[in-house]
């Protein structure tokens, strides 16, 4: 069997084995979700391990004798002190590093990207102005519904005053929009999902083909083959 | 009347499984059904950045995903990456997905080897690197120091790929491919690159606009359709053009659903 069969039968079994959850929890599926989660974190492991602790670390340090890595080294073995409660407060240590580090790094570029971009794109002219006098177009409509739908999202999320008055039109205005938003979200969500099932069932129909020696067809017939036997014996069990 | 209508809102969800994969089945069985499709500005806007790069000029295209999100993202690195060697241009590749390591060396290595590509010379495959975010500060500061080493072992200094790049300011221009956290936001806020475009799955695509609006992004390519219509732009089809069809055919199916569950649940409703 050559690697390329084998491996076209291995992941039409384990799409199928996956997919039977539709049908209700059962044994190929558990076999699938561990054979899943085991495979990633092996996986990721043993890059970590060789792509980078080994040339990062292990090399540089002990081999080149880069002592400028013992820092970060005792750093990292100070977050194990937690599994020890005598000497757990020495991880604090290498938290305040790391809190501290995130912190100074991540504040300031979130504010500048995170809010200070969005609010600058946000206020713009509501109208254009050219050769030919003050003008209302489209772009200026798309600009004009950014800055109302920020403005009164904003007002729905303002608890300090009561949505009474001209602040509850301004507020419901807020929920339209947080609807469309929602609407749009949901709707890309259900175009991914479709995506990840037309990719599925194309490898699951590529591997039904006789270069793959029908594993899709001989696989879904045995799992279905299984799923009767069990629902026979069950009924007999009934009776 | 009122039965049919209590059977629809109390159908066993198996049937509506069966219906969606009847649904995605039928393109295959039908062949393509040739449903019209149009480009979006913010697709074109990528295409036309790359289609405006001087060839042999430095491209940067980190692959942030892994195999969950392969239907959609995957055709949509192949498009681009082709795009790029057609243009002649440096292709530097990374990822920051663990789990996705493997899948991206896979799509520089074959699109390469289908443009006759050599490796060191016209793309090099950086990997993957843990950190995320000190990874792409790293890159800001000098991409030998991040990544000293290849996917493949190799020394990355001297490689001619590389010539004349010592940091991300020496990317005219590069294209983040995410399926979530570590991704375009991740590269938005640390990354500081000159021109950057990003390529998504369809899910965090609505809060990607954002990014697109406020020029920190000059484009974007939002989920499979995305991907279909970058197909569309090179003249190619590929996986995400068939799988547009599996998108048309399940969204009826499940409009149609919604319509007859809603009229069924209203037509009980009035009968009391």
């Amino acid at each position: 069997m050559s690697p390329e069969l084998l491996g076209a039968w291995v992941a039409a079994g384990l799409t199928l084995a996956i997919f039977s959850f539709l049908y209700r929890d059962n044994p190929f599926f558990k076999f699938g979700e561990h054979l899943y989660i085991g495979i990633s974190v092996g996986y990721s492991l043993t890059l970590l391990i060789f792509n980078f602790m080994i040339p990062k670390w292990w090399t540089p340090l002990f081999r080149e004798g880069r002592m400028s890595l013992l820092v970060p080294t005792v750093l990292g073995l100070l977050i194990w002190t937690r599994f020890f409660p005598r000497f757990s407060w020495l991880s604090r240590w290498a938290f305040a590093f790391i809190v501290g580090f995130g912190a100074g790094i991540t504040i300031p570029r979130m504010i500048s990207n995170f809010i200070f971009r969005q609010v600058e794109s946000t206020a713009v002219p509501l109208v254009s102005r050219g050769p030919g006098g003050v003008s209302f177009g489209w772009e200026d409509l798309s600009n004009f519904l950014i800055a109302f739908g920020v403005l009164s999202v904003l007002t729905y999320f303002f608890f300090s005053v009561e949505h009474k008055g001209p602040i509850r039109p301004l507020a419901r205005a807020g929920v339209l929009f947080l609807m469309v938003s929602f609407g749009a979200s949901f709707g890309y969500t259900v175009m991914a999902r479709v995506s990840l099932l037309f990719g599925r069932m194309y490898d699951l129909v590529e591997y039904s083909s006789r270069g793959y020696g029908y594993a899709t067809l001989i696989l879904l017939g045995i799992m279905v083959a299984v799923f009767s036997a069990q629902a026979l014996s069950k009924r007999r069990e009934g009776e | 009347m009122r039965k049919l209508a209590d059977k629809v809102l109390s159908m066993d969800r198996r049937v509506i499984y069966l219906l969606m994969a009847a649904a995605a089945l039928l393109p295959f069985v039908t062949g393509p059904l040739g449903l019209p499709s149009r480009v979006s500005p913010e697709v074109k806007a990528v295409y036309d950045r790359i289609e405006s790069l001087p060839e042999g000029s430095p491209f940067l295209i980190s692959m942030d995903f892994d195999p969950a999100s392969k239907p959609e993202l995957y055709p949509m690195a192949e498009a681009l990456v082709r795009h790029a060697f057609r243009k002649n241009l440096r292709i530097i590749g990374m990822n920051l997905w663990v789990t996705g390591s493997g899948m991206a060396e896979k799509i520089l290595s074959d699109v390469a080897e289908e443009y006759g590509k050599e490796y060191g010379k016209d793309y090099v495959y950086l990997g993957w690197a843990p950190g995320a975010t000190n990874v792409i500060l790293g890159l800001g500061q000098d991409i030998y120091k991040t990544y000293p080493k290849d996917y493949y072992g190799n020394e990355t200094s001297g490689m001619s790929v590389l010539e004349g790049v010592r940091t991300l300011k020496d990317i005219p221009f590069m294209v983040d491919l995410a399926a979530g956290d570590p991704g375009i936001e991740t590269w938005v806020v640390y990354g500081k690159a000159k021109s950057m475009a990003g390529g998504c799955t369809a899910v965090i695509a609505p809060g990607m606009y954002a990014f697109l609006n406020s020029g920190q992004l000059v484009g974007l390519i939002g989920g499979m359709r995305g991907a279909a219509e970058y197909e569309l732009l090179l003249k190619e089809m590929g996986k995400a053009t068939v799988g547009m069809d599996i998108q048309s055919t399940t969204h009826v199916l499940i409009l149609g659903l919604i319509l007859l569950s809603n009229f069924a649940f209203f037509s009980t409703r009035r009968r009391g």
